[in-house]
């Protein structure tokens, strides 16, 4: 039995190099975000509720581009943060829930509700100057690392750079892409 | 099955292991080299693809790369991989240990920067006191230096200085502070894979073999010289043995030591692993903005281009808190991070489109004083994918360099006040050992078998048929870039092996 199981391969191996030969007809694939939206699932409603309001705050709409909002920055920072080493996770839920748990100390609302005057003072310390060294608040930590964070997710999103793109044809975010050794 | 075996055998295929097989299959050496990446095609293994298709949106996997800065998501594939490829390290001395797999090694993402060392490296103990002298001097390595640059077309950037680089560059001058034109190797690709592999393979001289981890080197019992070495092939698993007369290492630096370490050989000194250190980069020490390039003025010439500060300090004069010195890379033009302003929505999008182009930055190379404690052990802990043992790097910059780090912050400082621009912010941190990628040390050369593993050629003091032509063999550094130096030593240790080889000395 295993001889002739055997035999019956050699067909199949020989015959490769005329699989590997032949012209498959090229057909167009979709992205996945082209075609359905994101289900977040890492942050608790309230968190992901301040993250999408700082999202807002940090980069809403200005002069035809969209802002993190539109950019999908949330939906996309839920699924990147759910996918990082446990400190970024820490600090971005503590972060959030420290958001909301200042806005209701503060104003006796959640962060959500906060008008951009009242959300402001909570900020400040993105309005700190920029030095090399981490802050030794972590609450302050948090704030920079969204920012950066909600800013990257932004402009690098299909949404935006199909805006930016029209402008400017150069802006395309395209780049070569190493594929795998393997 | 026949006995195969080659006159030498390279291991590594990067600017070391490649400029042995280049200068060696040109002089009529059969070599075969072996290297733990894979093949490489800059045609078919990358593809244009927007930021926006890739899985992370260029933030690249989380966690993937935690010592790898360099690694984006574009280029994520080319680096070592480093659950593959572990190694350890005291928690209060992080080291950064930098790694590309594929054949052509380093040599397909360096920066090209391409400098000389000079008889103040080369002999810097005569001049300071501090440490150890190389057993050879520029004179020794000026010829090979010539056929190296000529090679990789080392040359200057021909264009003129924008308005912004020519007031920073008289500034420098007007405090003695030399600035000239980056010197770099050109072209569109200046690698091992595309300038040496190609020229030495087309002599039929020498053999590649990819995918091939060497587990170890391998003495003769008899005559205790090197036979070969023993591999695993990466894609089955199997083991095997490479025999050659001779046995070239260029695997980088650091892995060529954790090579030699492994196989238990070549340490009759005691000194292999010792005297590690690398340059220290702080990175945009200085970031400052061209005020009248502001809200889109940059256009002509104002703006763009970039420059190079050689080392000034401890040459004719002599620096109050540290010996040796440091470089300077500077550019202009460019956008400055968003992170320089202290602001967010509305008033972010308009502080960068006003300084939109603006940018002027300036990144400090220090050099670092080689010290015996400053070291690499093999860590029977840590093993890699193939069950090779890895490395435990202990490495830590000393008050030397923090002070020079200081003493070009404050100079770039005022040089850019001088020059007319604002600073947004100055720095003295540097990156952690080992992220400028240009480790150096624990292999090195010297006259003394006792204090040296390899002799002024590259060799062996112990085992007369071994070499080790990588960044390893350094006594001490600078602070210029290390790779043509690398190129000009594996030239000068190939063509004195060949020799030794026609003569029947080896």
């Amino acid at each position: 039995m295993k001889r002739r199981r055997f035999v019956q391969s050699l067909p199949l191996l020989s015959s490769a190099p005329g699989l590997l030969g032949q012209d498959a007809p090229k057909i167009d694939f979709a992205a996945p975000d082209t075609t359905a939206t994101p289900l977040p699932h890492f942050f608790s409603a309230p968190q992901f509720a301040a993250l999408r309001r700082l999202s807002d705050i940090i980069l809403p709409p200005i002069a035809g581009t969209p802002g993190a909002l539109a950019a999908g920055a949330p939906e996309f920072l839920d699924f990147l943060i759910s996918e990082s080493p446990a400190p970024r996770r820490v600090l971005y839920r503590s972060g959030l829930d420290a958001l909301n748990t200042r806005a209701i100390g503060q104003y006796g609302i959640a962060f959500t509700a906060l008008d951009n005057s009242q959300a402001d003072t909570l900020l400040a310390p993105l309005r700190d100057p920029w030095t090399d060294s981490r802050p030794a608040d972590v609450f302050a930590e948090f704030l920079r690392v969204a920012r950066a964070d909600i800013l990257t997710a932004t402009v690098n999103s299909r949404e935006w750079i199909a805006v930016v793109s029209r402008r400017n044809p150069a802006a395309g975010g395209i780049g070569a892409y190493w594929l795998p050794a393997e | 099955m026949p006995a195969l075996s080659y006159d030498v055998l390279i291991i590594g295929s990067g600017a070391s292991g490649g400029m042995a097989a280049y200068t060696l299959a040109k002089l009529g050496v059969k070599c075969l080299m072996l290297d733990a990446g894979a093949p490489i095609d800059f045609d078919h293994d990358r593809v244009p693809r927007p930021v926006y298709d890739l899985p992370y949106r260029g933030f690249g996997r989380p966690g993937r790369f935690p010592h790898i800065t360099q690694a984006n998501e574009f280029n994520a594939n080319i680096w070592a991989d480093e659950t593959q490829n572990p190694y350890s390290y005291d928690p209060a001395d992080p080291y950064y240990w930098v790694r590309v797999r594929r054949i052509g090694g380093k040599t397909l993402v360096w920066g090209r920067a391409s400098w000389r060392l000079t008889d103040y490296e080369f002999k810097a103990r005569d001049r300071d006191g501090f440490g150890d002298n190389w057993p050879l001097a520029y004179a020794d390595l000026a010829p090979y230096y010539d056929k190296c640059e000529r090679l990789f077309h080392v040359g200057e950037d021909p264009a003129p200085d924008s308005v912004s680089l020519a007031r920073f560059i008289a500034a420098a001058r007007q405090r003695g502070v030399p600035a000239i034109k980056p010197r770099r190797a050109m072209g569109r690709l200046a690698s091992s894979l595309n300038i040496l592999l190609p020229d030495a393979v087309a002599t039929g001289n020498l053999t590649i073999v990819p995918n091939a981890v060497v587990r170890r080197i391998v003495a003769d019992k008899k005559t205790g010289l090197a036979n070969g070495a023993d591999f695993i092939d990466r894609h089955s698993g199997r083991e095997l043995h490479a025999a050659a007369r001779v046995v070239v290492v260029g695997a980088s630096c650091l892995e060529s030591t954790r090579l030699l370490l492994n196989s238990k050989i070549a340490n009759s000194s005691g000194v292999l692993g010792h005297y590690l250190f690398d340059q220290f980069y702080v990175k945009n020490t200085i970031q400052a903005v061209v005020p009248e390039a502001r809200d889109g003025k940059g256009a002509g010439n104002l703006m763009g281009g970039a420059g190079y500060i050689p080392r000034f300090r401890n040459l004719e004069t002599k620096a109050k808190d540290f010996i040796r010195g440091y470089s300077v890379d500077f550019s202009s033009g460019g956008t400055p991070d968003p992170k320089y302003f202290p602001v967010y929505g509305e008033a972010l999008q308009k502080a960068v489109n006003t300084h939109r182009g603006t940018g002027f930055s300036a990144t400090t190379m220090g050099s670092v004083l080689p010290r015996f404690e400053n070291h690499v052990i093999v860590d029977p802990n840590v093993i890699d994918a193939w069950g090779i043992p890895s490395l435990r790097i202990h490495a830590r910059y000393t008050e030397n360099e923090f002070n020079m780090a200081r003493d070009a912050m404050r100079t770039l400082d005022e040089l850019s006040h001088d020059a007319g621009f604002e600073v947004l912010e100055k720095h003295e941190k540097m990156v952690p050992p080992g992220e400028s990628i240009h480790e150096l040390g624990t292999c090195r050369m010297g006259d003394d078998p006792k204090t040296s593993v390899l002799n002024r050629w590259n060799q062996s003091h112990d085992m007369k048929n071994l070499f080790v032509v990588d960044g390893g063999s350094f006594v001490c550094g600078g602070s210029q870039n290390p790779t043509l130096t690398i190129l000009a030593l594996s030239m000068r240790a190939s063509d004195y092996l060949a020799e030794q080889l026609r003569t029947r000395n080896l």
